[in-house]
């Protein structure tokens, strides 16, 4: 082998080893023992947007404004050479010359030499700006999450300690709290699962069927677009009006009966005036004090519907009547 | 002096929930007012004794009514499920008693309690 061979063979090498370090895509910077650079990789002066000239033969430390300059990061690379220790992914958040606001995953290790006994560091640097700013979305909404999980045990809460205990029997408590219960979890299903739009007689149907096909007759009326808000609330009224029905009123007899129908008025703005008459059932009175079923048809009505509510304890049966305005309630 | 709270809290099961529970223990209530606009509106006819806060409403964070409370001197408590209210609801928040939610009865009582009591 002459000469010009063992060279061409040495050259091959260093250029495919040069390629390797430069076809890496995070940024590369071999250092002397004192920390001076030797070489950078093709990546570094990409991503740094620097030149050679400012790099090769410069003190680390002293690299565009001094950003590598942390005493925590001296004190870890001081150690790497002696203690034969090594940087992991040390995180670097600063402000880059060019580049403005990063967060840098600097790691540093003895390079690898078959002496072992390399004075050399490579330095190897991760840009993690994006990934930590996903990570602080993904924070963001796992707390949005945590909140509105929170907010719903709140609900559940709310129905454990006002469904009424006193003078019930635990399996009674347990049947009202596990009615409300499903009513919650349907009036959710159907507020949030379809498009957050349905009709009303739909709604009617579906909440008012399971306690007693044969009992409750939804008369056919004008198609009414409800919004989900709505939905939620009109389900939960049902159900306490169902319940009710069902124990004291209409549906606790096989004679009774309750009609639902509504018309939609065109008064000051579109409304909706519903109607629940009960009839062939015992007689019926107002209840001594209104508990919390009442207060929550009160309140969904008042409050979430942005209407009013009438219940009328007639001796034939009790008429409820609904007035709420229609579109978008604040 | 009556024990008087203003309740602000838009979420109507919740807001019932604590409307029956205070008046239970022997409470007068103000409200439950939903919004904001609500709760300033009853902060002009009567000042309570202390006031409960849900963090948002229907129409904004609660903080103009933490204001109009701070500004009357009228101490109030948080019942958030945020950890840490102030950094929705801003820095009036901050320093309030949070009986979190849901919210445990007798922890409720005990802070209303020495809120007014202090």
């Amino acid at each position: 082998m002459n000469l010009e061979d063992l060279y061409r063979l040495l050259r091959n090498g260093h250029v495919e080893a040069q390629g390797i370090v430069d076809t890496v895509p995070d940024p590369l910077l071999v250092l002397d023992q004192n920390l001076y650079v030797r070489t950078a990789s093709r990546a570094f002066f990409t991503t740094f947007k620097v030149t050679r000239d400012e790099t090769i033969g410069q003190h680390l430390y002293e690299l565009g404004n001094r950003q590598w300059d942390i005493p925590e990061l001296r004190r870890l690379l001081e150690e790497v050479i002696p203690k034969s220790t090594a940087v992991v992914d040390y995180e670097v958040e600063q402000d880059f010359p060019t580049i403005g606001r990063r967060a840098m995953l600097v790691s540093a290790h003895r390079l690898f030499h078959p002496d072992n006994n390399s004075r050399t560091l490579l330095l190897s640097i991760v840009d993690a700006t994006e990934r930590r700013q996903r990570e602080a979305e993904k924070d963001v909404l796992l707390g949005e999450l945590r909140h509105r999980m929170k907010n719903l045990l709140g609900l559940v809460q709310a129905m454990a300690r006002q469904t009424t205990a006193v003078g019930r029997s635990g399996e009674e408590y347990r049947d009202a709290f596990l009615g409300r219960f499903n009513a919650l979890v349907q009036a959710h299903d159907a507020a949030y699962t379809q498009e957050g739009e349905a009709d009303l007689q739909e709604v009617l149907q579906r909440t008012l069927e399971p306690y007693s096909p044969t009992g409750v007759l939804v008369e056919s009326g004008p198609a009414v677009s409800l919004a989900s808000g709505q939905i939620m609330s009109l389900s939960l009224i049902l159900h306490e009006l169902a319940t009710n029905a069902v124990k004291y009123g209409a549906l606790s007899t096989p004679a009774g009966q309750v009609r639902i129908r509504w018309e939609v008025e065109e008064a000051s703005g579109p409304s909706v005036r519903l109607v629940w008459q009960e009839t062939g059932g015992p007689p019926v009175a107002p209840p001594a004090s209104p508990g919390f079923g009442m207060q929550l048809i009160d309140f969904a009505v008042s409050r979430e519907l942005g209407g009013r509510v009438e219940l009328n304890y007639a001796p034939a049966g009790l008429a409820v009547e609904i007035v709420a305005p229609l579109g978008p309630v604040s | 002096m009556r024990k008087t709270v203003l309740i602000v809290e838009d979420e109507f099961l919740i807001a019932i929930d604590l409307k029956l529970l205070l008046e239970r223990g022997g409470w007068f209530v103000l409200g439950p007012a939903a919004t904001v606009a609500e709760a300033l509106r009853l902060l002009d006819d009567e000042l309570p004794a202390v006031a409960l806060l849900d963090v948002t409403l229907k129409d904004g964070g609660v903080r103009p009514v933490a204001e109009a409370l701070h500004a009357q001197n009228v101490p109030f408590v948080v019942a958030s499920a945020y950890d840490q209210p102030e950094l929705i609801g801003g820095d009036i928040l901050a320093g309030a008693p949070n009986v979190g939610k849901p919210t445990e009865e007798r922890r409720l009582l005990k802070v209303l309690e020495q809120v007014v009591g202090s």
